[in-house]
């Protein structure tokens, strides 16, 4: 386990943070952390930068994750890693489809590559980091293209060579199903599943017999194709599969 | 190539080295993996009669010398385990490992499992960690004598039962469990650890069961000595980490082995690397058959 002093704390939009801290290790674009708060829990996150020290950009969504939205400058961060296999470098004309805080993730390839971006999210509150050139959407309405990201892609129509993809499961499984046939081998996703353990022996996050944790969390268009789990089901904390929408 | 193909119990194994409950095994997706890898048989993690969630974050920590975990017997339970495993293949390369208070539950467990159409169950006599399973059954020799004459009676499984380092006398565990098909030695070492700088528990449970290269003499020594007082089969586990490592627990007495946090080191690869090992050490040493080698220090 190491630790670092939090050098700059942010409030980037409702309930979402980010938190930057010096670090030794190098990291790739697409790797995560396991992040540490003691006594409460261990999370996996995304490195959503990778220049002066580490990154981390996250929503709050239970007790860890409230905990260092609270945390103060020259407070200690507990993590391990990072691990993972990070995204494959972009060839031709890129673009990345982001849905929420997916986008921390592509950040570092988005701020080292360029291209466009694709940014969606249930409502304005929810967007974050946002550049005057993004294409952005919202279920509400509220800002941008009034619908889902996938369906924001579709109807501007652009042709890419490469497509980096990362969001809720769902929606990635709605961009994989509607435009990733057309672009085949050079589309990845990153998947986020259930994870304990962080360094692919538990099984928690395995996907048919692919472990997000240490395969990914960054697969191929035709890694996914052998997925049939994808976007359909999931495992909860003891192991169990359950459907991702209950019918 | 010198045949490594083995016997434990009433099965004839063509690959001795098998995947450990515990690791990787929660979903058929990765048993196959580990059973397309070169894993003779894979064991699944431990199953019990209801859905349990497993302990919260941190589960496991990377130590100098292996790792320590607490996972707290997280499982599906029995049912949504059945329902997973029902259309799979390779079942007869499938061991189901169980999990229970007490006879009637691991003998109701056992039925289950041959219902499905499974051939082996391995008895977890042994997780050092959760409150009233595992060890905490593993070390009460009437119990344990009790459960495995309860599954012998009312089933056909051959039955490997995964005994605990943790005891004073292994010995008298071992003879208890004398009925069992073969005995699976040994589960982690009971262990903790501390982070010095948040003053925490590296592991949520703050107990947890100690793997890794660290353990593998204790391991070797619990062979060695059940193989030399039982004579009976034993799968060594414990610390293995490559072909060498397997060859130590053969030349003592066993005659399979599992791997677990090995995974970590190797990946998946590990199996064959091992399988292939042995077999070059076989040649090279002039032995025609991995039987020669089994129990050889202990028979002389």
């Amino acid at each position: 386990m190491n630790f670092s002093e939090i050098k700059e704390i942010n409030s980037l939009g409702r309930n979402i943070f980010s938190i930057r801290f010096n670090a030794l290790e190098e990291a790739m674009p697409g790797q995560f952390l396991m992040i540490w708060v003691p006594g409460i829990k261990e999370v996996p996150m995304s490195i959503s930068s990778m220049d002066n020290g580490f990154e981390i950009t996250f929503k709050v969504y239970g007790e860890a994750t409230k905990k260092l939205s609270e945390m103060n400058v020259g407070d200690r961060i507990f993590y391990r890693g990072p691990y993972g296999k990070p995204y494959p470098e972009p060839v031709g004309k890129t673009a990345y489809v982001a849905g929420g805080t997916g986008l921390a993730s592509l950040k570092p390839l988005i701020n080292k590559h360029g291209g466009d971006v694709y940014i969606g999210a249930r409502t304005k509150d929810e967007l974050f980091l946002l550049d005057s050139n993004f294409h952005i959407s919202t279920d509400d309405g509220s800002m941008g293209f009034q619908g889902n990201v996938v369906d924001l892609f579709l109807s501007i129509g652009k042709v890419y060579d490469t497509i980096y993809v990362c969001g809720p499961e769902i929606m990635m499984k709605n961009f994989y199903d509607r435009a990733g046939r057309k672009y085949g081998k050079n589309v990845y996703f990153s998947l986020e599943r259930l994870m304990k353990c962080g360094i692919g022996i538990c099984d928690s996050c395995s996907i048919n017999g692919f472990r997000v944790c240490r395969d990914g969390p960054v697969f191929s268009y035709d890694e996914i194709s052998m997925m049939d789990e994808f976007g359909v089901k999931r495992r909860t904390e003891s192991g169990k599969i359950e459907l991702m929408i209950k019918r | 190539m010198v045949s490594i193909s083995t016997r434990v119990g009433k099965r004839k194994i063509e690959e001795p080295v098998m995947l450990a409950s515990g690791i990787l095994d929660e979903t058929s997706g990765s048993i196959l993996r580990s059973l397309e890898s070169g894993a003779g048989i894979s064991v699944t993690k431990s199953i019990g009669t209801e859905e349990r969630k497993g302990y919260s974050t941190p589960i496991v920590s990377v130590i100098k010398t292996g790792m320590l975990n607490a996972v707290g017997l997280a499982n599906p339970g029995i049912d949504a385990f059945l329902e997973e495993f029902t259309e799979v293949e390779k079942k007869d390369r499938i061991a189901v490992s169980i999990f229970g208070k007490d006879s009637e539950e691991f003998s109701y467990l056992a039925k289950r499992v041959e219902e499905a159409g499974f051939g082996i169950v391995e008895l977890n006599l042994s997780c050092p960690h959760v409150q009233g399973f595992g060890s905490e059954v593993g070390q009460d020799p009437e119990l344990v004598e009790d459960i495995i004459a309860e599954i012998r009676g009312k089933t056909n499984l051959q039955i490997w039962a995964k005994l605990t380092p943790n005891v004073t006398d292994l010995i008298e565990i071992a003879r208890a469990a004398e009925k069992a098909d073969a005995y699976v030695l040994i589960n982690t070492l009971k262990a903790t650890g501390v982070d010095i700088y948040s003053r925490n528990f590296l592991l949520s449970n703050k107990i947890g069961g100690y793997s890794g290269p660290g353990i593998k003499p204790v391991a070797l020594r619990a062979v060695y000595d059940v193989f030399r007082e039982t004579g009976k089969d034993i799968i060594g586990v414990g610390g293995i980490s490559d072909w060498s490592d397997a060859i130590e627990f053969f030349l003592l007495g066993a005659k399979a082995v599992q791997v677990g946090t090995g995974i970590y080191y190797e990946d998946y690869a590990i199996f064959r690397k091992i399988n292939e090992g042995i077999s070059n050490y076989l040649e090279q040493e002039k032995f025609s058959s991995l039987d020669e080698i089994i129990g050889l220090m202990v028979r002389k």
